[in-house]
């Protein structure tokens, strides 16, 4: 089942503009190798839940994997063969919002080459280029 | 640790953009602070900052004007991808009082609890710890190789080099084995029966407006 917020306080939203690059969230925090975007943009729930079984599939239930993004934003859309206005269609699916830098997922309780692969996969179901991080200790 | 020594540049100016022009040369804006004298700002080759925090430096000797002092790295700020120093913090001391830092603590060996299923957990990844500078180590390497299921690996557990004192709380957890909860992964189940709105969320406080424009209605 793909994420989803349990509570809402708007059901639609304006699709927004995304500037600049991550400014938080952007070192590895919980596990000790992740993954870093390298683009800005939405990624959508689906691509977070295939990245997700991609990881846990390939760890075969040993290490840990930390999911650092969440879909908050509806996207909505009309149906097809619709003419034009009658307001804004109902939502379609949940993204969440991406920016340069940001850790998507990180992998803890395993040896470096097999998060490395791990998190390979989990970069071939990204929309966007990512690349493997490690913890930073200390300075 | 070892010591290097920079070349540093004095800067009247400050500010963001000057920072970025100064960037933009391969130079980093630099500010040292503390023992009670006023801030001074300075520039420092990037190049060889990142050498010198690559060592794991923990002071630098920097020249300025023909003058040598050592300082002691206080805090390094990185780029948006954590991968190049932007900023750095230095602070004046003196070789006989203690400094607060803090230190990686970089988790050794294999723990017993993995051979039963169990995963090791790092919880905390700095140990912020008071001694004198030259005796600050470069990273903790404490031992986890005891650590059963469910056992902790706690600040106290951690053997520090003479002279270094911890300052977090000897409670505090730094490590752990446990096992995952086993979730087996639900088939995706097609909802049609229920239609669209079962795969829509809550809304706050939606049906209590409902109710009062209802009320307010009739």
């Amino acid at each position: 089942m793909a994420l989803m917020p349990k509570r809402v306080k708007w059901r639609k939203s304006q699709r927004g503009k995304i500037r600049g690059f991550a400014s938080k969230g952007n070192a590895v925090s919980f596990g000790e190798y992740g993954l870093q975007c390298l683009g800005s943009g939405w990624i959508t729930a689906r691509q977070i839940e295939a990245g997700r079984i991609a990881a846990t599939h390939y760890l075969h239930r040993e290490g840990k994997v930390y999911i650092r993004l969440f879909p908050h934003k509806p996207v909505s859309s009309k149906p097809l063969e619709t003419r034009m206005g009658k307001g804004k269609g109902d939502p379609e699916f949940w993204v969440a919002c991406v920016r340069e830098g940001q850790v998507l997922f990180e992998i803890g309780g395993v040896e470096e080459d097999v998060a490395r692969t791990a998190l390979l996969r989990v970069a071939h179901k990204m929309p966007y280029r990512c690349r493997f991080v490690r913890r930073r200790h200390g300075l | 640790m070892e010591n290097m020594i920079l070349k540093g540049d004095r800067r009247d100016s400050t500010g963001t953009r000057l920072s970025r022009l100064l960037r933009k040369d391969g130079k980093l804006p630099v500010v040292i602070y503390g023992h009670g004298e006023a801030p001074e700002s300075i520039s420092l080759l990037q190049r060889e900052v990142v050498v010198a925090l690559k060592r794991g430096s923990r002071t630098m000797e920097i020249d300025v004007a023909g003058k040598k002092t050592q300082y002691l790295i206080k805090s390094v700020q990185y780029d948006h991808l954590n991968e190049t120093p932007i900023h750095l913090d230095l602070t004046r001391f003196d070789l006989t009082e203690k400094v607060q830092v803090r230190v990686g603590i970089e988790l050794k060996g294999i723990p017993i609890g993995l051979s039963d299923g169990g995963v090791l957990d790092q919880l905390m990844a700095d140990l912020e710890i008071e001694c004198l500078v030259t005796n600050i180590p470069d990273t903790l390497h404490p031992l986890v190789t005891q650590l059963g299921i469910d056992d902790v690996l706690r600040v106290k557990d951690i053997e520090l080099p003479e002279g270094v004192i911890a300052l977090a709380d000897p409670e505090d957890r730094v490590a752990t084995v446990k096992v995952l909860a086993i979730h087996d992964e639900p088939e995706e189940v097609e909802s049609d029966e229920e239609g669209d709105d079962a795969q829509l969320p809550e809304r706050i406080g939606r049906q209590a407006k409902d109710e009062g424009e209802g009320e307010a209605k009739s």
